[in-house]
């Protein structure tokens, strides 16, 4: 070691003094006049090599014998520059198109992009950075091909959907692993009623890429946890040079959009004392004036929703010298929802350093802490929230307009404190005047009296070492942990609402996710006679997960005075408890095979072993394998086509990749939990087991090209894909007659298969002068089919446990639609008619004389009522066949304007709200109604109102009236910026000032009629994809910021 | 120099890093510190009675006994008005509208199979594990409690899905009879016994208990939380007037009720009325009228929206999802009359509407859920003596012995009742009174064929339409292939 040292030394020696010197200088900058940072300037076959400072100038000492200068820097052309007898040399540098010789993320490493033969996807980090939200995986709709994000409602800091590729996979999870920096990461919701998504403990303007693995290729690397497609995500790194420092801050307003239209007070007379007539009643129900005599109409979503206010900073500092890089980051973010109430604060900071120890080895780590703060209502829109009577959305349009929701003394002052709140002794809205029920709890009382706060910790960390052996030859560990730590805080007041029932309750609960990973890599690069070269990769990996969480719930308030968990109640009873570990082992490799740039091959093998699959089945082998082939490089294209198709590659790929994500770490074991019988303990049954419980694996092949057009200017990628999946772990449906818990055993069986097509095109359309118009586009194509089902079962599958509005069937698309056909109403008397399987037609009348049928054929027999399970059909899939983004740059001069789209569709969504919004009870009602049928309406398209009527409209079960197409256009951003030009802010010292205003949600194409297209009330679940019931609408928010450097 | 070392160290560092460490290996078969395994919990005679407790706390779910079920018993009828409108709470079973998918069908459903499962895995396992228990009169007793909750089951299974045994004496759908332990994937598809010959099982399990089981459990507590002999009878009284067996019915019941006053179980717990109905319902719930009740204390409550103190109860103790229906026994001052001590529990609420308060513990609903009481038994037996004998001083004595504890103005002799139809007429009523929110009605309804009268603005259901019972769970049919939804 010590000889090689010296000898490095000598070499330099002899570089310095083997020939005379002279210095030469000059200042770099870009073809729109930036002075460039940072960029390498080297005298080639000369060890002479400086970089530019924050002014771009460079000063440089180079042998006599130099002729050539060459300006390297990342994103822009490099240039080489003869050097003549002068020794200033001013360069502009071009803006590098050419994307293909950017360095993409892969597992465990970086390729060159061209090289890549498996199938990624990017995103820049400083493309969404900017836009309002709270998490970065909320920002990724339309930006690459395959990948579909949607946000589930307006809700902050709810988890998107999040599918690359679709759904792959029945009962485990279809959100794709996240791994930060190498280090696989949390992801879901931790939070109560007020959401928190662990993925927004990441701050997004430390993400330098995302990359998205989406092929077995690509993916085979991750092997176990590689089916829904893998996100790599890097943060941040320090540059060599002066110290870059970067501001970056918006403010913006949200509010909801598309809120339904619902009756107003008269119309809402009318409508249910018609109703009421119908039912029999006698005399009017519902009156428009209080009991003093004024008249009300409440618009409940005034008081639901709001203008929310939100703020954003990030401070970031990076640099660094020839040994030590760093990038050090500070970020605050507050925001406010379009709930009242629905708050989001985080605070976060980042150190990633790297150091070269010797030239050999190098070592570095990073480091980031995050503390985020949910604040939310009951909103009713998390998943397992739809049907709860004091959801926020479900209330917003439920209520009564026909009563107040605060009390008045005699002069109209509101009464002070929690008399001024109307509310009644049932738990009921006051009904003031009202003979009847008019809502099912008062919202305003419990927005300002009940709590509910998720409050994270997180801390990201890992350390490396890497040993350069030889030339090429290199190994690195790498250790990190992942550790979140959660506090919920829930508290409602025993005066109304959910509490009511408790007298009163609070609880605490901490949830702890603890995880570790080692990675131990070996790569050697190397090439052969300047043709063949070979990159090899060995790789070690171990990881533990350990999850607890604990708490207590408290009940019956000793005193209305108190408000949180340490006042006192006198009931107190565990709640949040759960304790789980695993544990992956792992060994891996990679070989990359390049010949003369023009023929590539990748071959990916991983072996996991997880813990929470049976005993013997632990073990899983995964593979992957990819060729490519650069057409373009060879001459016969190079002399025919080259001149139009600069660059064409064609690109296959094939393997096998497995899934444990979300599976249960004792899902193979028959258990027996304890429990209390009043106060003796027992021991209850709990889940059954599989001995034979083992991996889930998917099939996946992957063909397609890359072009390149006209010099690059057009570029793009088309990709045909099939990903079948085997042994799906199927949380198989057992006869609930057997009894076995939950009515279910996890069983490697069924399959489903995903078939698709992904075109991206990427092109400089015009770029004429000061103008320029930057454009990407892409679309997926997809299908999804079950094609294997545990004994052929149909599975169908319920909204909050209550509706049942989704089927899983063999031949179908997961998740689909399924409902009772309807066929408008009988213009004869305004009954529903229901088509039954065996195509008979039966219509349905609420109150009928003692003795009739409610049920009845068209010819007035006595019918059965349709069953959803017999009588149902397959509607159509309930998630997207098609769906993709559009996203376009004007430059012109200093401005810029960024038009992102996003589309999707050939879905349907059960719009389970619109079956609420036109229910009979007391019910508030869409303005649809307004055409119900009546005797002198008998073309109305709503059925004859009848007070108390739950069936005509779809509460009791799902019916086609209520199924409507997801097909949409959405403007999601526009963006409009202004960089102040340089040579105003050299004098101020200021590198770069650009400020932008922007408008997230801008506008919407779409023929639903419901709150939103995107919507999912059942957020991420597979099985119940498609569903909008009772949920907050979407939000739209105009932001305006700033990006400083200095 | 210095480097030179460090890298060496490193270096070393790093190879040894390379060799996985062994040990981790361990944690390939984490063991859950939280659940026991299957293998173990016939291992100490300890966890045998925590399996029989665990039996009876699964009857005791919030969709089943302890609560909803009962609840559906009383709603389906005419005694309770809907308040709030809520398809969670019951709107559906009240107004007749469930289908195969509705939730309360098909978790009540779910509930009752569990327990079912449970029992089955220790009737079987007990006899194989008997040696860990070494005491084989423990051991049967255990089993003899396992099938009595097994038998409540299929009995309450009966009640809800299936036509009453009095349409074609049992030879209509019963429901799937599963009688052995069920942990694995096979056995979906099975098809529906007759009623019939789910009340055979009823009865072997039955008779089962009443030999094996203990003749006391030891304590107050006891005696009303788990089976004895005497719980095992007065249930095949309750069996036996739905098969309209009413002879068997006066044979068993007389097991329990001496031929003349004072009526006190002469074997066994000593089950007597009390003189006060309130004290059955009055903290701590366990008098001898009380033959099996469904315990809660604040650490094992019923649940949310289960419990009958929040569905009878106005707030702050309750939801108050169903008020009493002044059209039903309560606007009955005949069979009800003011001075009856049962009035007691009808409360006027400060909305002006009566409610049940049978159940007041609230918001915590504490107060037990009666399963079975004497009370019971009593009006049964005069009911069958109606039956079969006529108006007989029998019957007429098991009737005054319930009114005349709460209505101690009134005696009735075999001379107020012109016919058997009138005496029955009269026990009819009386079981309104006494078993209001009890969860009887619907069956008292069933077993005869009568029609679910009207209320409010429901109509009647006759006893020849669907909606008379429920459907079959969506669940079951989506996964049994042969069972078969009913007409």
């Amino acid at each position: 070691m010590k000889r090689i040292l010296l000898g490095l030394a000598l070499l330099f020696l002899s570089a310095g003094f083997a020939f005379g010197q002279r210095t030469v200088s000059g200042k770099v900058t870009s073809d729109q006049g930036e002075a460039l940072i940072g960029v390498t300037v080297t005298a080639p076959g000369t060890r002479a090599g400086v970089q530019t400072d924050a002014d771009g100038a460079f000063q440089l000492s180079i042998p006599d014998n130099a002729s050539v200068l060459k300006f390297a820097y990342t994103g822009f052309m490099t240039k080489e520059v003869p050097l003549t007898a002068s020794n200033v040399y001013d360069v502009v540098l071009e803006v590098n198109l050419n994307t293909l010789q950017e360095v993409v993320v892969v597992g465990y490493g970086t390729q060159q992009k061209r090289a890549i033969t498996g199938n990624i996807s990017t995103v820049k980090g400083d493309d969404i950075a900017q836009l309002p939200a709270q998490s970065f995986d909320q920002l990724l709709q339309g930006r690459a091909a395959g990948v579909n994000v949607s946000l589930p409602n307006g809700v902050l800091n709810n988890p998107p959907v999040f599918r690359v590729r679709g759904i792959n996979s029945i009962n485990l999870s279809s959100f794709p692993l996240v791994v930060i920096d190498g280090v696989p990461t949390f992801t879901g919701n931790i939070g109560n009623s007020a959401a928190n998504n662990v993925l927004s403990n990441l701050n997004p303007n430390d993400i330098e890429s995302i990359d998205i693995l989406k092929d077995a290729s690509a993916t085979a690397i991750y092997g176990s946890r590689a089916s829904a497609g893998v996100v790599l995500i890097t943060t941040k790194r320090g540059q060599k040079g002066k110290t870059r420092v970067n501001y970056d801050a918006w403010a913006g307003w949200t509010s909801a959009t598309r809120v339904p239209e619902v009756l107003n007070a008269q119309q809402y007379v009318e409508v249910k004392n018609e109703a009421a007539a119908n039912a029999g009643l006698t005399g009017p129900q519902f009156f428009l004036d209080s009991i003093a005599g004024q008249l009300i109409d409440t618009r409940w979503a005034d008081y639901i929703y709001r203008t929310g206010f939100s703020h954003n900073h990030g401070l970031s500092f990076s640099g660094g010298t020839e040994q030590t890089t760093y990038y050090l980051s500070l970020g605050f973010t507050e925001q406010e929802g379009m709930i009242i109430g629905n708050d989001f604060r985080r605070l976060s900071g980042r150190l990633n350093l790297d150091h070269n120890l010797t030239g050999r080895i190098k070592i570095g780590g990073i480091l980031g802490y995050t503390q985020n703060e949910n604040f939310g209502p009951n909103s009713g829109s998390l998943p397992g929230q739809a049907f709860n009577t004091s959801g926020a959305g479900r209330l917003a349009f439920v209520t009564a307009p026909v009563i107040d929701p605060y009390l008045y003394d005699a002069n109209g002052n509101r009464l002070p404190g929690t008399a001024g709140y109307n509310i009644a002794s049932n738990n009921q809205p006051g009904r003031g005047k009202n003979k009847q029920q008019v809502g099912f709890v008062n919202p305003t009382i419990l927005l300002d009296y009940n709590t509910h706060t998720s409050e994270a910790n997180q801390i990201q960390s890992a350390v490396y070492a890497q040993l350069e052996i030889l030339k090429g030859l290199s190994v690195k560990t790498q250790y990190g942990i992942d550790n979140v730590r959660a506090e919920n805080i829930t508290f409602w007041t025993p005066l109304h609402g959910d509490g009511f029932g408790q007298n009163g309750l609070a609880a605490n609960t901490s949830q702890n996710f603890q995880r570790w990973n080692w990675q131990n890599i070996l790569n050697y690069d190397f090439t052969v006679a300047n043709l063949h070269t070979f990159g090899l990769l060995a790789g070690h990996e171990e990881q533990g997960t350990v999850t607890e969480g604990w708490g207590a719930q408290r009940t019956v308030i000793a005193d209305p005075f108190f408000t949180t968990y340490q006042g006192n109640f006198t009931t107190n009873n565990p709640s949040g408890n759960f304790q789980g570990e695993n544990y992956l082992l792992s060994y891996f490799g990679r070989l990359n095979y390049e010949f003369n740039k023009r023929y590539y091959l990748t071959f990916n093998v991983r072996q996991d072993e997880y813990s929470a699959f049976a005993s013997g089945e632990k073990k899983g082998t995964f593979w992957g394998a990819s060729a490519g082939w650069t057409v373009s490089e060879e001459a016969f294209w190079q002399n025919n086509l080259g001149s139009v198709i600069n660059f064409f590659k064609i690109r296959g790929s094939y393997g096998t990749v497995g899934n444990n994500n979300g599976i249960g770490d004792f899902a193979s074991q028959s258990l027996y939990g304890s429990g209390l019988y009043a106060a003796v303990p027992t021991i209850v049954y709990t889940q059954a087991g599989n001995p034979l419980l083992s991996w889930e694996t998917s099939k996946k092949t992957d063909v397609g090209i890359v072009f390149g057009l006209f010099n690059d200017r057009l570029q793009g990628e088309y990709t045909y894909f099939i990903n079948q999946i085997d042994g799906l772990v199927q949380n198989a449906p057992q006869a609930p007659s057997k009894g076995i818990p939950g009515n279910s055993i996890a069983i490697n069986i069924g399959a489903m298969e995903n078939v698709g097509h992904e075109i991206g095109l990427s092109a400089t359309v015009l770029r004429r002068g000061n103008f320029s118009w930057q454009s990407n586009i892409n679309l997926t194509l997809m299908h999804n089919e079950v094609t294997e089902l545990y004994e052929g079962s149909d599975i169908f599958s319920t909204t909050s446990g209550l509706e049942s509005t989704n089927i899983i069937r063999v031949g179908e698309s997961v998740g689909s639609i399924y409902a009772v056909e309807t066929m408008g109403i009988n213009p004869e008397n305004g009954r529903r008619l229901f088509v039954k399987a065996d195509g008979t037609v039966v219509q349905y009348n609420h109150i009928v004389p003692t003795g009739q049928s409610r049920w009845t054929t068209l010819d007035g027999a006595t019918a059965s009522a349709p069953s959803l399970v017999a009588d149902g059909k397959v509607i159509g899939p309930g998630i997207p066949k098609w769906f993709g983004g559009w996203d376009n740059t004007f430059t012109y001069g200093d401005f810029d304007l960024n038009i992102q789209v996003n589309y999707a569709g050939g879905n349907y969504i059960y719009n389970g709200s619109q079956a609420g919004l036109r229910d009979q009870r007391f019910w508030n009602n869409h303005v649809d109604v307004l055409d119900r049928w009546t005797e002198t309406n008998t073309d109305g398209t709503i059925p004859r109102v009848v007070f108390g009527d739950n069936v005509s409209n779809g509460s009791t079960m799902a019916i086609t009236e209520n199924v409507q197409k997801g097909d949409f256009l959405r403007i999601r951003n526009i963006t409009i910026g202004y960089r102040l030009p340089a040579r105003l802010l050299d004098r101020v010292k200021i590198t770069n000032l650009r400020v932008y205003a922007n408008a997230n949600n801008a506008f919407l194409f779409t023929g639903y009629e419901g709150t939103d297209p995107e919507v999912s009330t059942n957020g991420n679940g597979n099985a119940t994809p498609g569903v909008d019931r009772n949920t907050v609408p979407m939000a739209r928010t105009f932001t305006v910021g700033l990006n400083l450097g200095f | 120099m210095q480097i030179h070392k460090k890298t060496a160290t490193l270096l070393l560092a790093l190879a040894a890093l390379l060799v996985p460490n062994a040990c981790q290996k361990d944690l390939l078969d984490p063991v859950p510190k939280d659940n026991l395994s299957d293998a173990t919990i016939f291992a100490t005679p300890d966890r045998f009675l925590s399996l029989i407790n665990g039996i009876y706390d699964q009857m005791k779910s919030g969709a089943f006994y302890g609560g909803r079920f009962v609840v559906y018993g009383d709603i389906r009828a005419e005694e309770f008005l809907n308040e709030t409108g809520n398809g969670v709470t019951g709107l559906a079973t009240w107004n007749h509208t469930v289908g195969d998918a509705t939730n309360e069908v098909n978790n009540l459903w779910n509930a009752t199979y569990t327990t079912i499962n449970s029992c089955n895995i220790f009737i079987e396992g007990a006899d194989i594990n008997r040696a860990n228990l070494n005491n084989d009169a423990l051991a049967n007793q255990y089993i003899g409690e396992a099938r009595l909750v097994r038998a409540i089951c299929y009995h309450s299974l009966l009640r809800m899905y299936c036509r009453p045994y009095a349409d074609g004496n049992g030879s209509q759908l019963g429901v799937p009879l599963r009688v052995r332990p069920e942990n694995g994937p096979e056995n979906n598809n099975l098809a529906r016994s007759t009623v019939a010959e789910v009340y055979n099982q009823i009865l072997d399990d039955l008779a089962y208990a009443e030999a094996n089981l203990a003749a006391t459990n030891g304590s107050a507590l006891l005696n009303v939380t788990r089976a004895h002999k005497n719980t095992a009878i007065a249930l095949k009284v309750r069996v036996l007037m739905a098969m309209q067996r009413y002879t068997d019915a006066i044979t068993e019941a007389n097991k329990l009720v001496p031929a003349a006053a004072p009526y006190k179980a002469p074997s066994g717990v000593a089950h007597e009325l009390q003189a006060n109905v309130k004290n059955v319902f009055t903290t701590p719930y366990t008098t001898t009228e009380s033959i099996l009740s469904m315990p809660f204390t604040t650490n094992d409550l019923p649940g949310t929206q289960n419990g009958l103190g929040s569905y009878y109860n106005p707030g702050p103790r309750g939801i108050g999802d169903f008020s009493l229906n002044p059209a039903g026994i309560i606007g009955d001052s005949v069979h009800f009359p003011g001075a009856d001590a049962r009035r007691q529990f009808v409360l006027i609420h400060t909305n002006n509407k009566p409610y049940l308060n049978k159940f007041p513990a609230g918001p915590e609903h504490l107060d037990y859920v009666p399963v079975l009481r004497y009370a019971e038994v009593l009006l049964s037996l005069a009911e069958a003596e109606a039956r079969v004998n006529g108006v007989n001083q029998r019957a007429v004595d098991m009737l005054n012995a319930v009114h005349g504890r709460s209505n101690a103005g009134v005696t009735f002799t075999t001379g107020d009742f012109a016919s058997a139809a009138d005496l029955i007429a009269a026990i009819m009523f009386e079981r309104r009174v006494e078993f209001l929110g009890e969860g009887h009605r619907a069956l008292d309804l069933q077993r005869l064929l009568e029609a679910f009268p009207g209320k409010a603005n429901v109509a009647s259901i006759l006893p020849s339409v669907p909606d008379y019972i429920w459907p079959i769970p969506s669940g079951e049919l989506a996964v049994n292939k042969d069972c078969v939804q009913n007409p």
